[in-house]
Parts: structure tokens; C-alpha cells; sequence
């Protein structure tokens, strides 16, 4: 309908903001780094590098990033040491920290710090990169709104229901909160674990397709029967609700 | 003198030496007492003696006076014994006896003395030669009413001689109760030692890395045998462990190699000039997939592992396992739904653990991923996952049955080990670490889990004791 950079309002908004994000990278493993920073770029990115925990540091406080990738182990500082730093200062700039420590108490460790996401090495980049896209819409203040559009699909998060052109569409609870973490973050690949996190609270990896069988079954309330497919499997990543 | 050293140090040699000491100031006070109490016994007897004689006299003194009273002296003094005899005059001249002299003072203070005295002097008779004695004497001295002195007295030379005799008897005996005891405490605390150091040499045997070496047990069953029975039994459990970890060492080796050696022969694949592009791709594709299986039994043995050394207690928190059965079953329904399976929930609402959330979901989820892999090849229709969560007494039972093919009573302990998988299974994606970490998850939480057949199919029962 309308094109991208015009005034419209959500997805459209959020993906320029997205696509021209400035990265700040702090990581010691030289070909680990050289490989982000190479895939992210290609994604659109820019993306800065620093390889020790003090100079990631004074880069981070120096400059102004949208997001900061942060490896938990660094020399001379640690990576914890660092989101603990900057929040204490004020900076609210999101940070993922990426960790090979994978346990939960890692994991509540690395939030507590003041990270806003926790990725355990090793990962897939595309896991990566819906991440970090779906943290910059974290910080974006639509994420308050009571209302959520797709298209012609609606969800209303007060009176918890769901209509498409109109029609009601009944959903259990649980379908219900996947569907309103797709559509918060509608326009942005979300994985399989981030839906297994955010929607069920577990972290570990599904070994099954169970996410995938709970993904078919809102598709067939959302989008069988309607002209336009809203809910799209993004192959080798995951998830998106777009137009 | 170094051995005697570490005999002394032993606990055996220092107790013995402890009762000995005891054992002999008891003797010493025991003797000591009876010693005195004879002494005593004997002292009285002589001075009842004594005053029976004085009544006597005095008796004859009232009928007969001074003539008879010197006849019987003279008769007493005569005869053989301990008694003594001595009558004399108002100025202290010797009528009668058997005692030389007096000191003046006795025969004028009536009253008991002690004293020496010299016997066979005597006044009529005898000779000199064989009563030229001393002697020392218990003596009464009264003044007859007829004025004349009189003491009688008995030799009390034997009484104490009786007294040394008691204690020679009993120092000979006190050095030879020690002596014995010294031998014997010495003797005992060898065994000990004997028993001790072939404790401490097994030890060491193990330590330098004998392992099969166990402590001898004898068939006394003593403190020893008890020590040596429980350490022995814990040399098994450690010889176990040991054999489980080099079981575990080989196959981790093993399966984590073959899929290393798959990745390695498809990257290679690649690599080759023949190789088109979809070929490639389709490699490195395969090469994706294949180190994501790698990183995932990699984090499973690695969650075992987190698991089996006990994670600190902050991990651990009250959480809802209904609600946690719950989602599991919600969240695998339909796949479950899919594969033809309806999974059932007896749930008790509300019963709450001290539990670790991630660690109790990923082990029903192992568990009830377990049953949806084996359901469908044992029947087509009608299979059914039942998730039941209840509280037993003091436990909380969280249950996960199935009617599937079940597993052989043989293999049910088995298939909690690590890399275990039947036969039938072989062919089936899996790590063979699914079982494990649920036994883990259940040991960290101080439980137990169990299989039973659930006839048909398996039912794993897990128990977790409430404090």
C-alpha cells in the first residue's frame, strides 16, 4: 500500500529505523568478530568493533549507538561490568550479550547486569540478527500501544480479542500471546526459541517442530479463508507478521 | 625407640596406660583400707583381751589378795605368747612378770601407753639367755585396790608385722597387676595397630592406583570389620563410578566423533571440483544441521553434567509444578494432536516444589518427546500420553505414562545412562541423552525416578521427597 520512508505509521516506521541501525560490536575472537561485522553489514548495519573491554567501553561511551553487542568474557573488562557501567550512567542503549555460559543463572545474571537479551554461543546468525532487530523495536514506544494492527487484523491487548476484516477470530490463551509477540514485532523475523522464550518461558532448544505445529494452527485461524497471507515462515530463520 | 613412639601415640597404648593408672590406685586404695581395717580389727581383740585378764586379777585380788594375785601372774607371765605381765608395788619394786622394768611413769598413771619394752628379765625363772628380747607393746596400767601396781599388755609386734606383710603383698602385686597390663595394653595396642595399618596400606595400595585392592575382613566382626566393610563398599561405589566415567569417556568419544567425521567428509565433499553449486549448498546445509546436533548433545551432556554436580541453591526457587506440567502438556499438544496421540492431564492444581523451572520442564520434555517418537510404531490409533502431577504423603509425584511399546524390564535402569540407546532405537534421530538428564534433573532435586510398565506402554514415576 504505501511505500517505505512515507508517513505511515508501524511496520513500515520501525524497518527504516531497523535496517539503518549503528552497531557497536565488542568481542575478542578476531574471526568471530570479522564474521559478525561482515553479516551485519550486509544486512544493512553499520557496524563499529572494538576487541577489549575498555576500549569497547570508552567507544560506548563515546558514541552514540542504537544497539551494543557485547561477549561476556573480554580482556581487561568484563562484558557484565560493562552493560553495569553504561546503565549506571544512564545509557539506555539496548544490549544482546553473547555468552558460551549458557545456564540459567547465567542467563539471570547477564539480565540482571542490565542486558535486554542473552545469546549463548553457538548460535545461527540469523537467530542473531532477529534479535537485535526485534530489541531496536523494544526501545521504540509502540510497544505501549493497546492496539495492534496488521493489515486487516487487529488485536486489541485490553479486551484481549482478535478480528480480521471485521471477524472475530477466537484464539486460546496461548495463541493469543503468539500472536500478540508476532504482531508487536510485526515486519521483524522472530525465531523459534524467541517465540519459545517469550511466549512459553523456557530456553531450552525444541528439539521437535512443536513451535512450528503452533505456528500452522494460528495460521489456519488468521489466515485461512483471507485473500492476503499475513503469517509468513522466513526459511532457515523463522517467523513474520507483515502485510 | 621410634616404634615405641608410635606405639605410645596410638589411642589403644594411651587408654590402656589410662586404666592401668586407674586400676592401680584403686588397688592401692582398696588394700590400703582392708590393711587398716585388719590393724583395727586385731587392736581391738587384743584390748578386749587385755581387760578380761585386768578383770580376772582384779577379781582374785578381792578373794585371794596379794599371793593369789602373784601366783597368776607368775602362771600368766609363764606362758608362751604375746602377753605381757608386770605386778608391782606401791614404790614400782617387781613382785611379778615377765618384763624387766617399767618406766616409772605407767606404773604411776593408770591408763593405756605404747610402748618398748624388754621382756625376759624375768623375775622368777627362766633364763636370760633365750628371753633377752624386745619388743613393742599395747599396755594397760591400773593400781589394784589392794595398792599394788599391775600391767597387762600383749606384744603387738605381730600386728604390725601383719601390716608389712598386707603391704609387701600388695606393692608385689600392684607391680605385677602393671607389669601384666603393660604387656597386655602393649599386645592389644600391636593388633590394633596391625588392624589399623592394614587399613591405611589398602589405602595406599589404592592411592597409587590399584583400585581392585580392598581391606581385609576377618570374621570377628568388630568395630574393625565395620570400618572395613563400609570402606570397602565405598571402594565399589568409587571402582563404579570410575568404570561409568571411562564408559562415558569412550562414548562421548565415540558420538561425538562420527558426526565430526560426517561434518568433516561433507565439507570435503564440497570442496571438490566436481561439485556443482546446488551441491555445495545442499553440504553446507547438511554441515549446518549436523554441528547444530553436535551443539546440542554437547549442551545436553553438558546440562547432565551442571545437573549431576549439584547447581547452587540460589538456582533453585517455590515454583507451581502443576502449572509447569501444565504447559508442557499444552505446548506438545498438537504435536502430539498431529502424530495421532492425545496427551491427557491429571494435574492437582496448585502443589508447589523447590525446584529449578528450566530443569523440570526440559525433563518432561524429554520425556514426553520420548513417548511421541515411540507412540506411533507401536499403534496407529488411539495412542495417549498421560502427564499427572500429585501429592503422595510427603512426595510430590509427577508422572509421565504412555501406551506405547513400553521398554524390557532388563533395560529400565539401562536406559537412564548416558549415551544408551536400544536397539530398536538405533536408527532413530536422538543423542541417547534424554533419559539422562531427566535422571540428573531428578537426582539435583533430591528424587528419584523410576519406569514401570504401565501395561501396555511405560510410565516414569518421579518422586521428589518434600521436606
Amino acid at each position: 500500500m504505501n511505500g517505505p520512508g512515507v508517513t505511515s505509521p508501524g511496520p513500515l516506521f520501525i524497518r527504516d529505523r531497523g535496517w539503518g541501525m549503528k552497531i557497536l560490536l565488542i568481542e575478542d575472537d578476531r574471526e568471530a568478530a570479522n564474521y559478525l561485522t561482515q553479516a551485519l553489514e550486509e544486512a544493512g548495519h553499520t557496524t563499529h568493533h572494538a576487541s577489549d573491554g575498555d576500549t569497547g567501553y570508552a567507544m560506548a561511551t563515546g558514541m552514540d549507538y542504537d544497539m551494543l553487542i557485547v561477549d561476556r568474557m573480554l580482556p581487561r573488562r568484563d562484558g557484565l561490568s560493562i552493560v553495569e557501567g553504561l546503565r549506571g550512567a544512564g545509557d539506555q542503549t539496548p544490549v544482546l550479550i553473547l555468552s558460551a555460559l549458557g545456564e540459567v543463572d547465567d542467563r539471570v545474571r547477564g539480565l540482571r547486569a542490565g542486558g535486554d537479551d542473552y545469546l549463548v554461543k553457538p548460535y545461527a546468525f540469523s537467530e542473531l540478527l532477529a534479535r537485535i532487530e526485534v530489541l531496536a523495536r523494544r526501545s521504540n514506544p509502540a510497544e505501549a500501544d493497546t492496539r495492534l494492527q496488521v493489515g486487516d487484523l487487529i488485536l486489541d491487548r485490553l479486551s484481549r480479542k482478535v478480528e480480521r476484516g471485521g471477524e472475530t477470530i477466537v484464539l486460546q490463551p496461548r495463541e493469543f500471546r503468539l500472536l500478540e509477540y508476532l504482531m508487536k514485532n510485526a515486519g521483524r523475523v522472530v525465531t523459534r526459541t524467541m517465540l519459545l522464550e517469550n511466549v512459553w518461558d523456557y530456553h531450552f532448544d525444541p528439539q521437535t517442530n512443536v513451535i512450528d505445529v503452533h505456528m500452522s494452527r494460528l495460521r489456519g485461524k488468521i489466515d485461512k479463508g483471507y485473500a492476503s497471507q499475513l503469517l509468513h515462515t522466513v526459511r532457515g530463520a523463522g517467523y513474520v507478521i507483515r502485510e | 625407640m621410634n616404634r615405641f613412639f608410635a606405639l605410645w601415640r596410638t589411642t589403644t597404648v594411651r587408654l590402656t596406660a589410662v586404666f592401668i593408672a586407674i586400676f592401680t590406685v584403686f588397688a592401692v586404695a582398696l588394700l590400703a583400707y582392708l590393711a587398716f581395717q585388719t590393724s583395727v580389727q586385731i587392736q581391738r581383740q587384743q584390748l578386749g583381751a587385755i581387760d578380761r585378764e585386768i578383770q580376772q586379777i582384779l577379781l582374785l585380788d578381792m578373794r585371794g589378795g596379794v599371793r593369789a594375785v602373784a601366783f597368776a601372774i607368775d602362771r600368766l607371765a609363764d606362758r608362751p605368747g604375746p602377753g605381757i605381765y608386770y605386778l608391782a608395788d606401791a614404790s614400782g619394786a617387781a613382785l611379778a612378770g615377765n618384763v624387766s622394768v617399767f618406766p616409772g611413769v605407767v606404773l604411776a598413771q593408770p591408763g593405756q601407753y605404747e610402748l618398748t619394752y624388754e621382756r625376759g628379765l624375768e623375775i622368777y625363772g627362766g633364763t636370760e639367755d633365750d628371753a633377752l628380747t624386745t619388743g613393742i607393746a599395747v599396755v594397760r596400767s591400773i593400781e589394784l585396790p589392794s595398792g599394788l601396781r599391775l600391767v597387762v599388755g600383749r606384744d603387738i609386734g605381730e600386728r604390725q608385722d601383719f601390716t608389712g606383710i598386707v603391704f609387701n603383698t600388695f606393692l608385689w602385686g600392684a607391680l605385677a597387676i602393671a607389669l601384666l597390663s603393660v604387656v597386655a595394653g602393649g599386645v592389644t595396642a600391636r593388633r590394633v595397630l596391625r588392624r589399623i595399618d592394614a587399613i591405611t596400606g589398602t589405602s595406599q595400595k589404592i592411592m597409587s592406583g590399584n583400585l581392585s585392592e580392598r581391606v581385609p575382613v576377618t570374621d570377628r566382626n568388630d568395630e574393625f570389620d565395620a570400618v572395613a566393610t563400609s570402606q570397602n563398599a565405598m571402594l565399589d561405589r568409587i571402582e563404579q563410578l570410575m568404570a561409568g566415567l571411562k564408559e562415558v569417556t569412550d562414548n562421548v568419544a565415540h558420538d561425538l566423533k562420527t558426526p565430526l567425521t560426517r561434518l568433516r567428509n561433507r565439507a570435503e565433499a564440497a570442496l571438490r571440483d566436481s561439485a556443482g553449486d546446488a551441491e555445495r549448498r545442499a553440504a553446507l546445509e547438511a554441515t549446518i544441521a549436523e554441528s547444530d546436533q553436535l551443539i546440542r548433545t554437547f549442551n545436553a551432556l553438558l546440562l547432565i553434567a551442571r545437573a549431576e554436580a549439584g547447581t547452587p541453591s540460589g538456582a533453585l526457587a517455590e515454583i507451581d509444578i502443576s502449572e509447569v506440567v501444565s504447559d508442557v502438556a499444552e505446548l506438545y499438544a498438537p504435536v502430539a494432536e498431529d502424530a495421532g496421540i492425545t496427551i491427557k492431564v491429571a494435574v492437582e492444581p496448585g502443589i508447589t516444589m523447590n525446584a529449578n523451572r528450566e530443569l523440570i520442564g526440559q525433563a518432561l520434555v524429554n520425556l514426553v518427546e520420548n513417548a511421541i517418537k515411540y507412540l506411533p510404531e507401536a499403534r496407529t490409533d488411539g495412542g495417549e500420553i498421560t502427564l499427572a502431577v500429585r501429592r503422595e504423603g510427603d512426595d510430590d509425584v509427577i508422572e509421565v505414562a504412555d501406551n506405547g511399546p513400553g521398554i524390557p524390564e532388563a533395560d529400565r535402569d539401562r536406559v537412564f545412562e548416558r549415551f544408551t540407546r536400544l536397539e530398536t532405537s538405533r536408527t532413530e534421530p536422538g543423542s541417547g541423552l534424554g533419559l539422562s538428564l531427566v535422571a540428573a534433573v531428578v537426582r539435583l532435586h533430591n528424587g528419584t525416578v523410576q519406569l514401570e510398565d504401565n501395561a501396555p506402554g511405560v510410565r516414569a514415576v518421579l518422586r521428589f521427597p518434600q521436606r
